[in-house]
């Protein structure tokens, strides 16, 4: 697009365009008519010259004979002094007498007829006149041929055309200023828009509310629900801000009240569980800390990750083996169901590792005691499956939101299943809760949109 | 003027001579010395004296040009300029044939001259700026002076008539007017008639009646008068008349106060004409103020100029004569004259009605003793 386009220019370009296009026309019709018109004026002294010599023409000494009335040749010859021409032939095309060869016109053998012709370097209209004696005797038929140049034509087609171009010429100056009175009236709407645009608070999110014509009221109604997801994206924000600072706040004061109670204590003991409490405490606020920031940059827009080549299997084999102690410990039994042949996907592994992580992680937090990682081919699926207590069909999406917990006893941070969520968005997949296949217990599934790599 | 050598070159008669020129001759003006050497060629038929005065002028104000020119019978311009062959081709034709000067630009065979002269020159005395009448010059009747102390003076066509239907006896074989039939002029004054009046039948009528002596050219008419050979001549040419009356006083002329033709000259610019600019030069004096001054002062012929109006002009000739004055058209209707057919059937009419005027003077003789 060109730095000088808009809509103005635009406009008058493709209004003004066809209206030049269609003066055009209008001036060669003009002339057309004009010409036409100067044709159909001066045929008329054709004929009538035609006619005055052809009453002349008798049957006298067993010929043809003519007693040619001036007049008749100076009826030909206007103000313009055009040459004149005329002759006449008997019955067999035979020239009888004139000042003129003139050729003939084909047509009709009983109508007048005329055209332009070329002669000795001019040109000449010709006018025809096939006539017959009509004496008690003699029936003898004969053509009397009349012509003359064309400048006192020519001088009637273009007085009549600069007549008429004139007006068209008129008529083109109202139609152009009329064009552009119209654009200016036509575009103001866009003018109000762009004012009021710009003379919006920066900071303000609120619809805009001005009266447009339909066109530019569906732009304002677009502008209007680009403002409202703005606003409720913003929402969002100060809540999960809200909700951040609380999480982080709660610890901590936990923190600082227990490290401030052991302190009075004199007793060495009681400073040692207090230290493993605090101790407890804090590993639990750095991972809410940790799940915080990936979550931030998760949801961060303005980061495009790299992707790359990566085996869904491989994936899930790394996910469960990193969880695996930390199950066996808390004696949950970790479990990987996978193909043996890979399957191959575009994504980001850490983020789809961190994804299952946080699954197993919440499984096992909230009181599961088997765990299955199973990975599907058709279409690649990634699952965790547990049997806990699951999760009650209305509230699963509510659980993708940040510190929505599924229990309030539990003592997670309430942000796992919020990062599954912005990771499978982000790869564009599918997230979904369900049942256990084997009663309660919670099946989350990342099902992939088919084969893209 | 020293420079002139006029050449008398061969004499010949032509057969239709519409015109008194009987000698085919030519006026040679050489250049100014170094001049480069353009020659101006000019067919025309206007006898040596006439045209002479004004070459003279031309050759004056032109010196660097030289002229030739080529004194003509109308016929034999036409048909040279219509015959390739025919050299050297003439830079300006004149003519006082119209119909035949007309013909030839009405074919396309004259070139337009945009001069100032030009455009200025009146519209009644020139056809598209390619055709331009330079001369003005009524056609005239000539009597001796015992005719008008018989009969009293003629001063138009009516009175002519009168004259003639009334001293038939004594006027038989006296009068004398131009044959139509052999004569181009005479036949370009009987169309033109016949045209103006249907009363010029009668005219003839009673031309026939006093058995009309029938010549071809006004010289021959002239020499007859001067004679006493006929005592009244019908349709002379003015401009010779005026010159050879000057040297006969016992000739008068009479204008026709009724109407009265006036004959023009014509001059153009051939297409191919070889020198175009010298051409023009010339037209451009012919058109001119000087030019027509010298046709005025120097000659017979009768300058149109409209800014001169002294004696042999066409104002003054106006101011006497008023709208009887008839200039004969330079116009199409000008192509009808020279009709083979119109031809035919007007000098057929003319013949019938000069004889049916002769038949019934000799019935009348004979009835009246």
């Amino acid at each position: 697009m060109k730095a000088t386009d808009s809509l103005y220019r635009r406009l008058i370009l493709w209004l003004l365009l066809p209206l030049l296009g269609l003066g055009a026309l209008m001036l060669m019709q003009a002339y057309r008519s004009a010409h036409d018109a100067a044709d159909r004026a001066f045929d008329r002294l054709l004929e009538a010259a035609s006619l005055a010599i052809a009453e002349q023409v008798k049957w006298q000494d067993k010929q043809l004979w003519l007693d040619l009335p001036p007049a008749a040749l100076e009826m030909l010859a206007t103000d313009a002094e055009e040459r004149v021409f005329y002759a006449l032939y008997d019955n067999h095309g035979r020239f009888i007498t004139g000042n003129a060869d003139l050729p003939a016109v084909p047509g009709g053998a009983d109508t007048l007829r005329f055209a332009d012709t070329h002669w000795h370097g001019m040109t000449l209209r010709v006018g025809v006149r096939p006539a017959r004696l009509d004496s008690w005797s003699q029936r003898e038929r004969f053509e009397v041929r009349v012509a003359h140049t064309r400048e006192g034509r020519d001088q009637l087609t273009w007085s009549l055309f600069t007549g008429s171009a004139g007006r068209i010429a008129l008529m083109a100056l109202l139609a152009i200023a009329v064009v552009l009175l119209a654009i200016r009236i036509a575009l103001a709407p866009l003018t109000r828009l762009r004012r009021a645009i710009r003379h919006r608070d920066p900071r303000t999110l609120a619809p805009l509310d001005l009266p447009l014509p339909r066109e530019l009221a569906e732009l304002r109604e677009t502008l209007n629900e680009l403002l409202a997801r703005m606003r409720r994206v913003r929402a969002n924000q100060e809540r999960f801000i809200g909700d951040a600072s609380h999480q982080l706040r709660t610890p901590l004061a936990g923190l600082s009240a227990r490290a401030e109670l052991a302190l009075r204590q004199p007793d060495p003991a009681s400073w040692r569980s207090a230290l493993e409490t605090i101790q407890a405490s804090s590993a639990r606020t750095a991972r809410l800390a940790v799940q915080l920031l990936s979550l931030t940059r998760l949801n961060n827009p303005e980061a495009t990750p790299v992707t790359s080549m990566l085996d869904l299997v491989a994936v899930a084999r790394n996910a469960t083996r990193d969880a695996f102690a930390a199950c066996h410990r808390a004696g949950i039994a970790l479990e990987l169901d996978a193909p043996d042949d890979a399957i191959p996907l575009t994504g980001i592994d850490w983020q789809l590792e961190e994804a299952l992580n946080n699954l197993i992680d919440n499984a096992r937090r909230y009181g599961a005691r088997h765990i299955t990682v199973r990975v599907q081919a058709a279409p690649p699926r990634l699952q965790v499956e547990d049997d806990g207590p699951g999760i009650p069909t209305e509230r699963r999406r509510l659980m993708l939101r940040p510190f929505h917990r599924g229990a309030e006893t539990g003592e997670g941070s309430g942000l796992g299943l919020a990062i599954v969520d912005s990771i499978a968005r982000g790869h564009g997949a599918r997230l979904t809760l369900d049942e256990g296949r084997h009663g309660p217990g919670l099946c989350v599934s990342m099902t992939f949109q088919g084969d893209r790599a | 003027m020293s420079l002139v050598t006029a050449l008398l070159a061969t004499v010949l008669l032509v057969l239709s001579p519409i015109e008194v020129a009987l000698a085919q001759s030519r006026l040679d003006y050489p250049a100014r010395a170094g001049a480069p050497g353009e020659t101006l060629v000019i067919n025309g038929a206007l006898d040596t004296p006439l045209i002479a005065p004004l070459l003279e002028d031309f050759h004056h104000r032109n010196p660097d040009l030289a002229l030739r020119y080529n004194n003509l019978t109308t016929l034999a311009i036409y048909r040279d300029f219509l015959d390739d062959d025919a050299t050297p081709r003439p830079d300006v034709v004149l003519s006082s044939a119209m119909p035949w000067q007309y013909r030839l630009a009405n074919d396309g065979h004259a070139q337009p001259l945009a001069s100032e002269a030009a455009r200025r020159w009146p519209a009644w005395a020139r056809w598209r700026h390619e055709l331009f009448a330079f001369t003005f010059e009524p056609v005239v009747i000539v009597y001796r002076r015992e005719l008008a102390e018989r009969f009293g003076a003629v001063t138009s066509h009516a009175d002519l008539v009168d004259l003639l239907t009334g001293h038939r006896r004594a006027l038989r074989g006296r009068v004398v007017t131009y044959d139509p039939a052999t004569s181009g002029a005479g036949y370009t004054y009987a169309i033109e008639e016949a045209r103006l009046s249907p009363r010029y039948w009668e005219l003839v009528n009673a031309l026939g009646g006093v058995d009309t002596v029938l010549a071809g050219t006004t010289r021959d008419m002239l020499e007859g008068l001067a004679d006493g050979r006929y005592l009244i001549g019908y349709n002379l040419l003015g401009s010779y008349a005026r010159d050879f009356v000057r040297e006969h006083p016992e000739l008068e002329i009479a204008v026709p106060d009724d109407y009265a033709l006036v004959t023009q000259r014509l001059a153009f610019i051939p297409r191919d004409a070889p020198h175009p600019m010298a051409a023009r030069r010339f037209l451009d004096y012919l058109l001119g103020e000087a030019g027509q001054r010298a046709i005025s002062e120097l000659t017979t012929l009768g300058a149109i100029h409209p800014a001169l109006d002294g004696p042999g002009t066409a104002n003054a000739l106006r101011q006497r004569l008023g709208d009887a004055l008839r200039p004969i058209r330079i116009g199409p209707g000008l192509l009808a004259t020279l009709d083979r057919l119109k031809r035919e059937a007007l000098l057929t009419r003319w013949t019938r009605e000069f004889q049916r005027g002769t038949i019934a003077a000799d019935t009348r003789d004979e009835t009246s003793p």
